[in-house]
């Protein structure tokens, strides 16, 4: 505890993945670090529909997985592609993914940020709940603290790592948000449903604790964006991403689309009779490498999503993992700074060369075309019909006339669906540049 | 003062009334927030020193906490059980706010609490007790002596004058707990906070067996199928039907009650 209380060597906003990660890194290097959380407790405030890629942990919680309050452990997954009355589904399975060291799990915020935050305070990190940050504590242009929502509630430190989530606030004061465009964000909702656990592993054609992915592409009606669906111990989270401005354009209501899905034949009866029991909405930044703000400030960082550290690239939908690397990088960079007395831009230039050094912002830099990719009109509604249709065509047994051929098939149903050669061509060379 | 530790998001099992409660989501009622914010104010107005109490597992202290950080002095945990009753909630506080002028509670929690606890508390330490008020009006010159308003019946209010020693228990909306400064959530955090034990209570009558409401199932003949939908679904609620007259009943008080619970488990309250 320093000796003034307002006193610390970093101030942490925010107790989700990046936050925790920070203040535990902070902590365990005998640096004095509050975290800050404006809900009652870690998680109070998240929301996440997805899958937890922990391995990034492995340096940080070594057997990290005998403790994770794990839902589930993915050893299914598949990547769904609708059109309104077709689905077409590539699942895949592996029981490598249902030992340790594991690869995902699914998880409940609630859960899984209070365990990460409670790590930190273990490691010396004072958690303080209920206190939002409402500004930073500037000297010219150089940040020395944050403004609480408290009575005498300033909190003055060197460093602060600005963990506070998307459309962050504290960045943009700092003036690291340059370009914060409603394109580079979507809206992602879910419904929690609650339903017999037998019943969950009967649905999905689970065991145990193994769980099971569905990514869905095609789903969301007239609004580019995508669907999943994720099973927990006793319940399933089902949902969409959507696009903001086209959200906006469209005049659908969120919950009309997620409603639309659960009402698709292929969704309808993995969610029968699911007991609702959570619905929420949060913007998720999707803009990827191209779109991140600045990330470096004098006295200031910036991890998380509120870097737009969200991966969206189609095949890999990734959050949280970044999350806690940039973290653990914002930490390492501030101790760094506060071992050498410099915590301008300057000293703490070692957190973008982390960030680059490391798969943070080389996933988001090799996949930065993913994005305008995944969401552009094609992927969104062309394709899936065509693909599904080729398929159909391929299915489809109407004897006495003999089988077309999957080529002959594909030229008919890409003449009749309006796919042109020149486009798929060039979207397919974008693609294999993008995941290749 | 009293606080306690209660889940504001509970889940209930719709078919057997199986409640299930999380830490998490658990914290101090906005009664208990009053009655706080009411407590620090006399000791503004009066002087001496604010002793909050809870009775509940350790994950209970939270609340303490959170009264610690708005300006309490003194904090003391009554290790119970969630499930403790009321007379056995009261009993363990009133062994240690014996000798407070003015014990402060909120008027009930929200997990459907019956409010009995500061009557109970108020029978134990033989202190006037001054139940549901609305707001209170503390003279800086007569401390000890508290100037309540409590509502009655048909719009109505009543004014009370209560005399130390005494127990008030108020309503949620009267007033609202300040927000605690960040100095004092940090001071909290390492405050220490005292854990007594309840005192074995005997019980003084068997205890009830409380469950979620059944209405007993009744026969009733179908009716007749001339009657349109609306009538027949009136004639198996028995919505028209004449309904015994009210019944003036002069008791002995003991039968007075024995003859209410007999009334409750007819109906359906009671098992």
């Amino acid at each position: 505890m320093p000796e003034t209380f307002q006193d610390f060597d970093a101030v942490v906003v925010g107790a989700g993945p990046a936050g925790s990660t920070a203040a535990l890194v902070l902590a365990r290097a005998g640096r004095r670090v509050a975290l800050l959380e404006r809900g009652p407790y870690p998680g109070s405030k998240n929301m996440y529909g997805g899958v937890v890629y922990g391995r990034v942990l492995d340096g940080l919680l070594p057997a990290w997985w005998d403790e994770v309050p794990a839902q589930r452990w993915v050893t299914r997954r598949s990547t769904m592609v609708l059109t309104p009355t077709q689905a077409l589904s590539v699942d895949f399975r592996t029981q490598a993914w249902g030992s340790p060291p594991y690869n995902g799990c699914t998880t409940l915020r609630p859960d899984f940020d209070r365990w990460l935050a409670g790590k930190a305070e273990e490691a010396g990190a004072v958690l303080i709940t209920s206190t939002t940050a409402t500004g930073l504590l500037r000297q010219g242009t150089r940040t020395v603290g944050v403004r609480t929502d408290r009575p005498q509630g300033d909190l003055r430190a060197p460093v602060v790592v600005a963990c506070d989530g998307v459309n962050s606030f504290l960045a943009k004061e700092a003036g690291l948000y340059h370009h914060p465009e409603p394109e580079h964000f979507t809206l992602g909702v879910k419904e929690v449903l609650g339903l017999p656990r037998h019943e969950v592993e009967k649905r999905f054609a689970l065991q145990g604790d193994e769980g099971m992915d569905i990514e869905i592409l095609g789903g969301t009606g007239p609004v580019p964006g995508g669907g999943f669906l994720y099973t927990n111990l006793d319940s399933i989270a089902v949902g969409v991403v959507l696009h903001l401005p086209a959200l906006a354009a469209s005049r659908r209501r969120p919950e009309d689309l997620i409603a639309d899905l659960k009402a698709h034949p292929a969704i309808a009866p993995l969610v029968a009779g699911g007991d609702l029991k959570e619905f929420s909405a949060h913007l998720i930044p999707e803009g990827g490498y191209e779109a991140m703000p600045g990330v470096v400030a004098d006295g200031l960082l910036v991890a998380g999503d509120a870097a737009g550290l969200c991966l969206a690239a189609g095949l890999w939908l990734e959050g949280v993992n970044f999350a806690i690397a940039s973290g653990q990088a914002a930490a390492e960079a501030a101790i760094e700074a506060l071992r050498s007395g410099d915590s301008s831009a300057a000293g703490l230039a070692g957190y973008r060369r982390r960030l680059e050094a490391s798969f943070v912002l080389q996933d988001h830099k090799k996949l930065r075309r993913a994005p305008g990719l995944v969401l552009s009109e094609r992927v969104q509604h062309q394709y899936p019909k065509a693909l599904c249709d080729v398929v159909e065509a391929l299915f489809t047994v109407d004897n006495p006339a003999p089988k077309r051929g999957a080529l002959r098939a594909a030229r008919a149903v890409g003449k009749n669906d309006g796919v042109r050669l020149r486009d798929l061509a060039r979207d397919l060379y974008t693609m294999a540049r993008t995941f290749g | 003062m009293c606080q306690k530790w209660v889940d504001h998001r509970p889940e209930v099992d719709p078919l057997t009334g199986a409640v299930t409660t999380d830490p998490r989501t658990s914290a101090a009622s906005a009664a208990d927030h009053a009655a706080l914010e009411w407590g620090l104010r006399m000791v503004e107005g009066w002087g001496g020193e604010l002793l909050v109490a809870t009775a509940g597992p350790a994950a209970a202290e939270v609340v303490l906490r959170e009264a610690l950080a708005a300006g309490a002095h003194h904090a003391v945990r009554i290790d119970l059980e969630a499930t403790a009753t009321s007379e056995e909630v009261a009993a363990g506080l009133a062994e240690r706010l014996a000798g407070a002028d003015v014990v402060l509670c909120g008027d009930w929690s929200l997990d459907r609490g019956s409010g009995s606890v500061p009557a109970f508390l108020a029978a134990q330490l033989a202190a006037a007790s001054g139940l549901g008020c609305t707001v209170l009006a503390l003279d800086p010159d007569r401390p000890g002596e508290v100037r309540a308003e409590r509502r009655l019946d048909g719009g109505r209010r009543e004014r009370l004058v209560l005399e130390s020693p005494a127990v008030v228990s108020v309503e949620g909306g009267g007033t609202r707990l300040r927000r605690a400064s960040l100095a004092g959530v940090l001071q909290a955090r390492e405050a220490a906070v005292e854990v007594a034990s309840a005192p074995p209570l005997t019980p003084s009558r068997p205890p009830l067996r409380i469950g979620p409401y059944r209405p007993r199932p009744r026969s009733r003949p179908a009716p007749s199928a001339e009657l349109t939908a609306r009538e027949r679904i009136l004639v198996l609620t028995g919505t028209p039907a004449d309904r015994p007259p009210p019944q003036l009943l002069v008791l002995e008080p003991a039968a007075a009650a024995d003859r209410i619970l007999d009334q409750l488990r007819t109906w359906g309250y009671l098992l």
